[in-house]
């Protein structure tokens, strides 16, 4: 029985393709349930993300005639009348496994190496699971790539470091502040990557978000979101007394803030450590404040350069990790065999020697 | 295993020193980027070796081994690993450890030259409970303030990689700074206290006729160093935007510390008669 995958990534479908392919949560069980029933699957598991829509299986037909009722079947089930070419993926065994476990390490991601997969993953198996829809097969394998990305997560870089600019700035703040607990931010202009950075810090611990905009409306319907304050955006310069860190992302043609205006304003704060991220363009703060004491400034430039550097330390891992990977796969293939040849030993023993019941 | 004796494995303590020092000049290279349970390790085995010389010197003459400069040296290096080992339990603040170990080798191998170790007399030069007291407590001192210019030397250096958008400062393990300046204060604290203690024992202890507190230079030099000190924190009181300069000014005096400790040593009458 082989293993073998079907499906769609972003690698090889737009999101209009891969929505039209999407299941449901709510409508997976039944269509693993008809997928048994109709003798191309003993086993099977559907992934279903943003990013891919993947249906593993273990069948007992040829991979070519497999992948034929395969891709028949996901027209059926979406209803869809849209040619698949190209964009269709068909991997049998080796490579269905190697997929497997580099989708499960996040080398297969739009975000190489981020682990939000292996969580979706591991949904889409316990939910195959749950409902009995896979077998030894499957379940080896699958735990198999659980087990290869905790792995690689380990002994490798892949998923070292952040590759957005909001996360950037988190790991910049965890390395001034000894914590984030008790920290205050300032977000002046409330753009949407000032507002990402802001939901950033607060799911790592910060204490509150105030918000000044020009638009005091729309102030307080970010605070209100983030659980902050709103202030007039006349009145940010009043709240540098308590907050540590500012992220700035006005339209504003000059600068909002500069030496001259920071120097009395870091007096009143006693010096205390402050991070300035300014991610506007033309940019809000004047450089020169990064040569005050305790002020660390960083702009957009900054931020998306460690992201690109992390992002490349990550693609300098991926040899590494296709190393890794490659010889678990061989192992398992190895082990399966084995099992099998056992399996064919057992059966033979049992013919030659059948056991006999008492009483039969 | 006679022949065996304590600076022999002072010795090996010295060598593993350079072992570390070596380990971290390559953790260093890549940036600090793996945590330096190695590092601990080796610092741990220096420690134990360290240990044994130090008991094996102090079962021989009966006596806190502080009686001359290669062992007041020792005393030194051991209280800078001692209180590493037990900072450095917290993984945050491992590193320590890469910072140290440098200071560590140095120490060692200059209290390893021949002329700080003379050849006992047939009494130890100081003797008693009080004389034990005033210099493990000097030492233990003189080790906060090591472990605390070691604090002061990686604030300096993250601070430097934070300020210049250097991606070292967020892929280094090393610790934020906030809390590395806390540490630094700390420990110069906790230096400052037990140095008083110890000059406060000082104090009682006998003096040769005729020979004045404040005539020796080892006396006033240790003023000197407990004022600066005090200085430091004061400082720090007073203007808390000069966190870089507190640092720069707790290397700074450890590194003044460590020049002029073997010198006023010499020069003073109270300590060297």
């Amino acid at each position: 029985m082989n293993v073998i995958v079907i499906g769609l990534s972003h690698h090889s479908s737009p999101v209009e393709l891969r929505e039209r392919f999407a299941f449901a949560d709510a409508k997976i069980p039944g269509a693993l349930k008809s997928l048994r029933e109709s003798g191309i699957a003993n086993e099977a598991v559907i992934l279903s993300t943003c990013n891919r829509v993947e249906i593993y299986v273990a069948t007992p037909l040829e991979p070519a005639r497999a992948f034929m009722q395969l891709k028949q079947f996901l027209v059926t089930a979406h209803a869809c009348d849209a040619a698949l070419g190209d964009e269709l993926y068909t991997l049998a065994e080796p490579q269905s496994l190697q997929h497997l476990f580099k989708v499960a390490c996040g080398l297969d991601s739009m975000v190489l190496g981020e682990t939000e997969i292996l969580g979706q993953l591991k949904k889409a198996y316990d939910l195959a699971f749950q409902y009995k829809h896979t077998g030894a097969r499957l379940n080896k394998a699958f735990q198999r790539a659980f087990h290869v990305a905790k792995h690689v997560r380990t002994e490798t870089n892949i998923q070292r470091g952040s590759v957005s600019v909001a996360s950037v700035a988190v790991e910049l703040a965890e390395k001034i502040f000894n914590s984030l607990a008790d920290r205050d931010v300032l977000v002046i202009g409330a753009g949407e990557t000032s507002e990402k950075t802001a939901r950033a810090l607060l799911s790592r611990g910060a204490r509150s978000i105030i918000v000044a905009n020009r638009s005091h409306d729309r102030a307080v319907a970010l605070a209100g979101e983030l659980g902050g304050r709103a202030v007039p955006f006349d009145d940010w310069a009043g709240e540098f007394q308590k907050i540590d860190i500012a992220i700035s992302s006005t339209s504003a043609p000059h600068h909002i803030l500069d030496r001259a205006k920071l120097e009395p304003l870091m007096k009143l704060r006693h010096h205390r450590p402050l991070l300035l991220i300014d991610i506007a363009v033309p940019r809000d703060i004047d450089p020169e404040v990064n040569f005050l004491e305790n002020v660390y400034l960083y702009n957009i430039d900054d931020l998306q350069a460690i992201a690109d550097d992390y992002l490349r330390l990550r693609q300098e891992e991926i040899a590494r990790c296709e190393q890794i990977i490659a010889e678990k796969v061989k192992a398992l293939l190895g082990y399966t065999r084995q099992e099998m040849v056992g399996d064919v030993v057992r059966v033979a023993c049992c013919v030659k020697n059948p056991v006999k019941i008492e009483g039969v | 295993m006679a022949w065996f004796t304590d600076r022999h494995f002072f010795l090996l303590a010295v060598l593993v020193y350079g072992v570390s020092t070596v380990y971290s000049v390559f953790l260093w290279r890549r940036g600090f980027r793996r945590d330096d349970h190695v590092n601990y390790f080796l610092l741990l085995a220096a420690f134990a070796l360290h240990t044994i010389a130090m008991f094996k010197r102090g079962f021989s003459i009966n006596q806190c081994p502080v009686n001359n400069l290669y062992e007041a040296t020792i005393f030194i290096a051991w209280a800078i690993v001692a209180a590493y080992l037990v900072v450095g339990l917290l993984p945050r603040l491992r590193f320590l450890g890469a910072f140290a170990s440098p200071v560590l080798f140095a120490i060692g191998v200059f209290a390893l030259m021949p002329a700080l170790d003379p050849p006992r007399g047939p009494k130890p030069e100081f003797s008693g409970a009080l004389t034990s007291l005033h210099a493990a407590t000097i030492m233990l001192a003189y080790g906060a303030f090591g472990l605390g210019a070691v604090a002061a030397g990686m604030f300096l250096t993250q601070q430097h990689d934070l300020k210049f958008h250097k991606l070292r400062a967020v892929l280094s393990l090393l610790p934020p700074i906030q809390r590395l300046e806390i540490v630094a204060s700390r420990l110069v604290l906790v230096g400052l206290v037990l140095f008083t203690i110890g000059l406060e024992a000082g104090r009682f202890l006998p003096r040769p006729e005729g020979v004045s507190y404040w005539q020796d230079a080892k006396v006033v030099w240790s003023i000197l160093m407990w004022l600066i000190y005090l200085g430091l924190l004061v400082m720090r009181r007073l203007f808390p935007q000069s966190s870089r300069r507190f640092a720069s000014g707790v290397i700074g005096a450890f590194a003044f510390l460590l020049l002029t400790f073997w010198g006023t040593n010499l020069l003073s009458t109270l300590h060297h008669p």
